[in-house]
């Protein structure tokens, strides 16, 4: 099925999401950057308030490539909609 | 009255009120033809970015995270704490791949992951190995949602199983009539009474406990002890350096593993448009970060007057660390809504995962193997007894088994779920792997997995089996979680065989896919709703 707009437009967009989810990987998943109790923030150990920072910071890094991707999808898949929309309409002709 | 006679009485007033929701929902979002399996088991497909927020907080926020993760925290320190990692690196994981999942499945109707790899590789054969390790997986998660319950009933002093079995038996009922629409609406009762819940303990209990510094400090304490089974300390705050791929592997092959899961499949395709699954993949890791604080709650535990002794004189039973806090800690009637919140917490996934593996055996070995011709409605009832099976299955696990047996099955459950990933996740952005390749290659990690897994002993029990879910890599000389290891295998042995099977001219099999399916997004569905004043009440 053709598509409406080539993907390749906007590599820029897909590696700028890529770049995005990836840090949350590495930063949460090399144990070395974290595995030391010091410094204390708040009563924490640095292991236990480095981690649960990430949270808030994978957060808004989903968010970034979030509003990013609807950009970089608009259009896409279009003939496969109509297709869809088809289907539903003679699943409701037939009822 | 006593303080457990109160608890006990307003978790029994908070199971009924979720019944009365969970039978209630069946009139909730319905549509006309609602025998049709995409209403029973999918809910529609018409769950709007809140709802499946909802729906899919509810894989991550189980049992396993309420007692099990607590419970690893307390046993052994830093090393549980992989929990949150992995509940942070699953977003980006599924924000990548879910959308594609998605808008193939809703081109095609498909339900199940098994429905998507029959279409894409035209393998009977594969498909069937993916539903069947769905199932196969899903059963020792659904049992350790028994455990989660048994540890509150213990700590209220009610023995005996028969109250698990009501319990069972009354979710069985509600998730029979209404389908998916019980849990998606419980959730809602489920995720207030656990945001309550966990907000008051990390506001309370560190205070009472005399603050943070305190608390870390107690439980680096207790860990430093030296466990006489095994000659070392219990554990440390820190990640100990044989543990460090341990660490990392867990999280990430749990998070690879977590969206095979066929109840996480189905949170995802349940959603009305494609890109509600990306806004929650930013809006989920509220979940993670209650998470992380549910972590925490074993090393209050530690630091806790009590709670030790409390749990050292039943049986050492490390499960029992949080409900113990919460009788220690809170007044008799938060207990009560802190326990309720574990239960209710148990009951959801409990039942959402029912539905999935329900699905998986209506579609894929029902319709395929028994009555191909088999009606919607037809395979809407079977899924409905089939869910009354997965249950009852789970129940005979739970109360034949000894509890530790049960948790080492669910990471066990782990390391199957995470070899259908190939044929799954690779197969929504490539067609070049072979489906004789990928059977294989399942077929072999799966025999690797369960034998390493079975040959693994539990600390300080040599000759013991399923005791853990690590183990040595031979030529790397780490320890690594056993799912990754055996991905790997799976992967290897699937890219040699696609060579051999290509240069040999095998058939590859019909796809019925194109590319433009991968991206469709389309409206929700048009269906006329019938309106809640009209319903007629228990006749389809």
């Amino acid at each position: 099925m053709a598509q409406h707009r080539a993907p390749s437009k906007h590599v820029g967009t897909w590696t700028v999401i890529t770049v995005l989810l990836a840090a949350a990987l590495i930063g949460t998943l090399w144990v070395p950057f974290y595995n030391d109790l010091t410094p204390v923030l708040g009563g924490f150990p640095f292991f236990y308030w480095y981690q649960l920072l990430w949270v808030p910071i994978v957060a808004i890094l989903a968010a970034a490539a979030y509003l990013l991707s609807r950009r970089a999808e608009r259009g896409n898949g279009n003939a496969a909609n109509d297709q869809v929309l088809e289907q539903d309409e003679q699943e409701a002709n037939v009822r | 009255m006593s303080g457990n006679a109160v608890a006990l009485t307003i978790v029994i007033i908070m199971f009924v009120v979720v019944t009365l929701v969970g039978f209630a929902a069946a009139r909730w979002r319905q549509a006309e033809d609602r025998l049709h399996l995409n209403e029973w088991g999918l809910g529609g497909r018409g769950f709007g970015i809140f709802i499946t927020w909802f729906l899919l907080g509810g894989d991550i926020y189980t049992a396993y995270t309420f007692i099990a993760v607590p419970a690893l925290v307390y046993g052994v320190g830093a090393l549980g704490f992989f929990a949150v990692p992995y509940t942070i690196v699953v977003f980006p994981i599924v924000f990548v791949f879910a959308p594609r999942l998605w808008s193939v499945s809703r081109v095609h109707g498909y339900i199940t992951p098994a429905d998507f790899v029959r279409g894409r590789y035209g393998s009977h054969g594969l498909a069937l190995a993916v539903a069947i390790t769905g199932i196969l997986a899903t059963m020792p998660y659904i049992a350790l949602q028994l455990v989660g319950i048994q540890a509150v009933l213990t700590v209220l002093g009610v023995h005996g199983d028969w109250p698990l079995v009501i319990a069972f038996v009354v979710l069985a009922g509600y998730t029979f009539v209404s389908g998916l629409r019980a849990p998606a609406l419980i959730a809602f009762i489920k995720d207030t009474l656990i945001y309550v819940m966990i907000i008051v303990a990390i506001v309370y209990i560190p205070e009472k406990l005399g603050g943070w510094s305190h608390i870390f400090s107690t439980a680096g304490a207790h860990l430093a002890q030296i466990n006489p089974k095994t000659g070392k300390p219990f554990g440390s705050l820190t990640v100990g350096p044989t543990a460090v791929w341990a660490y990392s592997s867990l999280a990430l092959g749990s998070a690879l593993a977590l969206f095979m899961y066929p109840h996480a499949v189905t949170g995802v395709l349940a959603s009305r448009r494609r890109y509600a699954i990306r806004f929650n993949t930013a809006i989920l890791p509220a979940y993670t970060l209650m998470l992380g604080f549910i972590a925490l709650l074993g090393y209050m535990a530690l630091a806790a007057p009590g709670v030790p002794q409390a749990v050292q004189a039943n049986g050492a039973n490390a499960q029992l660390a949080v409900p113990f806090l919460f009788q220690k800690m809170f007044p008799p009637w938060f207990a009560g809504i802190a326990y309720s919140a574990i239960v209710i917490g148990a009951l959801v996934p409990a039942a959402i995962m029912s539905i999935a593996a329900a699905n998986l055996f209506t579609r894929n070995i029902y319709k395929e193997y028994f009555n191909p011709d088999a009606s919607p409605a037809q395979q809407t009832r079977v899924a409905q007894a089939v869910s009354l099976v997965v249950k009852l299955g789970a129940l005979i696990f739970v109360l034949a088994l000894s509890k530790t047996f049960s948790i080492n099955l669910q990471l066990l459950g782990g390391i199957w779920i995470l070899q259908t990933f190939p044929a799954i996740v690779i197969g929504l952005y490539t067609r070049w792997f072979h489906h004789w390749a990928l059977i294989a290659g399942w077929a072999v990690a799966m025999i690797y997995g369960t034998i390493t897994a079975y040959n693994t002993p539990a600390a300080g029990v040599p000759g013991s089996h399923f005791g853990g879910s690590t183990a040595n890599v031979p030529l790397l000389n780490h320890t690594v979680y056993i799912a990754l290891t055996a991905l790997v295998i799976n992967l290897v042995v699937a890219a040699v065989l696609t060579g051999v099977l290509r240069l040999a001219k095998i058939p590859a099999g019909v796809d019925e896919t194109l590319r433009g399916h991968y991206l469709a997004d389309p409206p929700g569905l048009r269906r006329a709703r019938v309106p809640i004043t009209r319903m007629t009440v228990g006749k389809p």
